[in-house]
């Protein structure tokens, strides 16, 4: 058994996870330029949702689009609420807000029987057969699907983006809003959508992480600041930079885990070599790979 | 100069030396001198635990001290303010544990540990800006927890015990424990304090200013922007580090979860609940976190005396972030200038009366 394709493969089964939740992240900065630190707490109340319509007995598939419409409008509402007050306050109250954000999702998680323990979706039927092997590796069937499902999302927005006439409205905002409102685009209308897009992707993200690995709210809520790291890597603003910056880091960290855990007293890399990646990147080319360059001299 | 130098109603500077002093009026000083005392006097006044509370307000208020420095005087945004503390900390703990040098050399020396580790951190300050950089130390943060949970030397984030502190003949026990700390905590809040305020004054502190609203007009103006951030991170985190070398004796070890991210958020939340870049707010804030956290504990329990919640929900580890998130979100959206403006308000309020206008 190679070490080195098995890690790989871990790497792009996690991933993909990071890009379908850096997509969320990489779309409300985008459009309204606004760094989201809650965002890790939407992917977790999404995937409790989930959790919670499964335990009443409604159909896993079913429960998961549920999920997924229900912090599309808990993104909105977020939008609407909170950050359409703070357009144009400086960058630091902003970052409070959506920290104050995460605070307040993660007590209300508390509320319910959900905020302590772990817990674990009924696999469908049809995802607990036999896996595949690839190149040595055994994949389960929940982690194809995951990979598939998250690599569908990712390769649907992106069609959107491209060809519908919403998707280029949103790609006009973010690209210059002064523009796109003289030719009546409804900018608010498209922060509104930013966030609920990224809400959908944020339980779509939850879902399948809590398929492949269980739940508990300090995993799902984690997943949050994994994201820095990707979007860093790939481009605050780029949506392709976060579907290849995720994929990457979902690489690298398991390489680290895989070759550099034996030289570190307890091992553990895998948690803190995103940083170093982030650090590194943020020194050397701050717009990462696909970000926008913006030429400034501090 | 106005008639008296007892009161004002107003602003009668006229002159640079002036306007570079700390205090207006006769009248401000004696209250400043009478709110001292009362402090003195305090411990004799209330409870152990409520002095336990009075005391982490108080080392609170230096690191908060320290990060208006950064963020809200030079507006570097850092969520790394706990890790900074911790420096202090651990710096601390060798002083005392390996090389047993008495406290009031180990604190300082923390402090010194905090400026130095500040300013290598506040490197890339010099090259990025707002979220960026505020990216960066928020990944500082993180690596330096894990580093301390993976070093033999500090005991991999688990206690490392400090040893109990005698002043002037009195040993600190168990019993006494609050109160010689209370009075050595106050006086160094008091110096640091005062420290800031001389700061501000300065040279320096007035470049702070000019970087936060317009770097490039600062630079015009022949202030080094570069050194000035540097110098910022310097002064802030060494506020930190003396913060975390008090904390650590205060609490009688130090163990990584107490400079934890978590930490370093709530540090934010203080300094802006208080009102980023002002005096007052820097110990307001504290104050106002602290007891929210403690009034949401005793909400806690009682709810769960009355059983309000379903089994399996523990009210305190629910209302605590409910209500810290929901204040600083209310803050930023219907108070931005915090509590600091609320002070200075009711100052106003009382300076003018009777007259409203």
């Amino acid at each position: 058994m190679d070490l080195l394709p098995q890690l790989l493969i871990a790497g792009v089964v996690i991933g993909s996870i990071y890009a379908l939740a850096a997509l969320g992240f990489v779309l409300i900065y985008k459009s309204s330029r606004v760094i989201n630190f809650a965002h890790g707490q939407i992917i977790a109340t999404g995937a409790f949702i989930a959790f919670a319509l499964t335990q009443k007995g409604v159909n896993f598939w079913l429960a998961g689009l549920i999920a997924m419409m229900a912090t599309f409008f808990l993104g909105m509402l977020i939008e609407r609420v909170f950050l359409r007050k703070m357009v144009g306050e400086p960058i630091i109250s902003v970052i409070m807000v959506t920290i104050g954000l995460s605070s307040v999702i993660e007590g209300l998680i508390h509320l319910t029987p959900f905020g302590a323990g772990n817990f674990g979706f009924q696999t469908p039927a049809v995802l607990s057969g036999d896996g595949l092997n690839l190149l040595g590796t055994q994949l389960s069937r929940t982690q194809i699907a995951g990979v598939l499902a998250a690599l569908g999302l990712l390769a649907g927005f992106t069609y959107f983006f491209n060809k519908s006439t919403l998707g280029i409205t949103m790609r006009a905002v973010a690209d210059d809003q002064m523009a796109a409102m003289s030719v009546g685009t409804s900018v608010e209308r498209v922060f509104a959508l930013a966030w609920a897009a990224a809400g959908l992707t944020a339980a779509a993200a939850g879902v399948i992480l809590g398929l492949m690995s269980g739940l508990t709210l300090g995993g799902l809520a984690g997943i949050g600041l994994k994201v820095f790291p990707v979007v860093i890597l790939g481009g605050l603003d780029s949506v392709a930079g976060a579907i290849v910056g995720g994929i990457l880091i979902g690489i690298l960290e398991n390489l680290a885990a895989g070759y550099l855990d034996g030289l570190v007293p307890g091992g553990g890399t895998r948690e803190v070599f995103p940083f170093i990646i982030l650090i590194a990147v943020l020194l050397l080319r701050p717009y990462g790979l696909f970000g926008t360059k913006e030429i400034e001299r501090v | 100069m106005p008639a008296s130098r007892f009161t004002q109603t107003g602003n009668y500077r006229v002159r640079y030396q002036q306007d570079q002093t700390i205090f207006a009026t006769y009248a401000e000083q004696l209250s400043l001198v009478v709110l001292l005392l009362a402090l003195l006097l305090l411990p004799l006044l209330i409870s152990k635990t409520l002095l336990r509370d009075v005391n982490m307000i108080m080392i609170y208020a230096v690191a908060v001290i320290g990060l208006n420095v950064t963020t809200g005087y030079t507006g570097l945004i850092n969520i790394g303010q706990a890790a900074f503390m911790a420096v202090g900390a651990y710096a601390t703990a060798l002083a005392a544990t390996k090389l047993n040098l008495p406290f009031f050399l180990a604190i300082p020396l923390g402090g010194l540990a905090g400026a130095v580790v500040g300013t290598f951190v506040g490197l890339p300050s010099l090259r990025l800006k707002y979220l960026y950089l505020a990216v960066a130390t928020l990944a500082f943060q993180i690596i330096f927890e894990w580093t301390v949970g993976h070093s033999p030397l500090l005991a991999q984030g688990g206690a490392i015990i400090l040893p109990p502190v005698e002043v002037f003949g009195i040993k600190a026990t168990f019993l006494n424990h609050n109160k010689v700390w209370y009075y050595i905590i106050l006086p160094v809040l008091v110096v640091m304090g005062l420290l800031w305020r001389n700061i501000l004054r300065s040279k320096h502190g007035r470049s702070f200013i000019a970087v936060r609203d317009n770097d490039r007009a600062a630079a015009a103006m022949g202030i080094n922007p570069g050194v000035t951030k540097l110098t910022a991170f310097l002064v802030g985190s060494f506020f930190a580090g003396i913060a975390g070398g008090l904390f650590a004796y205060f609490q009688k070890a130090v163990v990584i979860e107490d400079y934890g991210l978590h930490t370093s958020v709530q540090l934010l939340a203080m300094a802006i609940v208080g009102g980023l870049g002002s005096v007052p707010g820097s110990f307001l804030g504290p104050l106002f976190i602290v007891a929210l956290d403690r009034g949401m504990g005793g909400l806690s329990n009682f709810m769960s005396e009355r059983q309000i919640f379903p089994p399996g929900v523990d009210a305190a580890t629910a209302l605590r972030p409910l209500a810290f998130g929901l204040s600083i979100m209310l803050f930023l959206i219907y108070e931005p200038r915090g509590l600091a403006n609320w002070w200075r308000l009711s100052r106003m309020y009382f300076k003018k009366w009777p007259y409203k206008f």
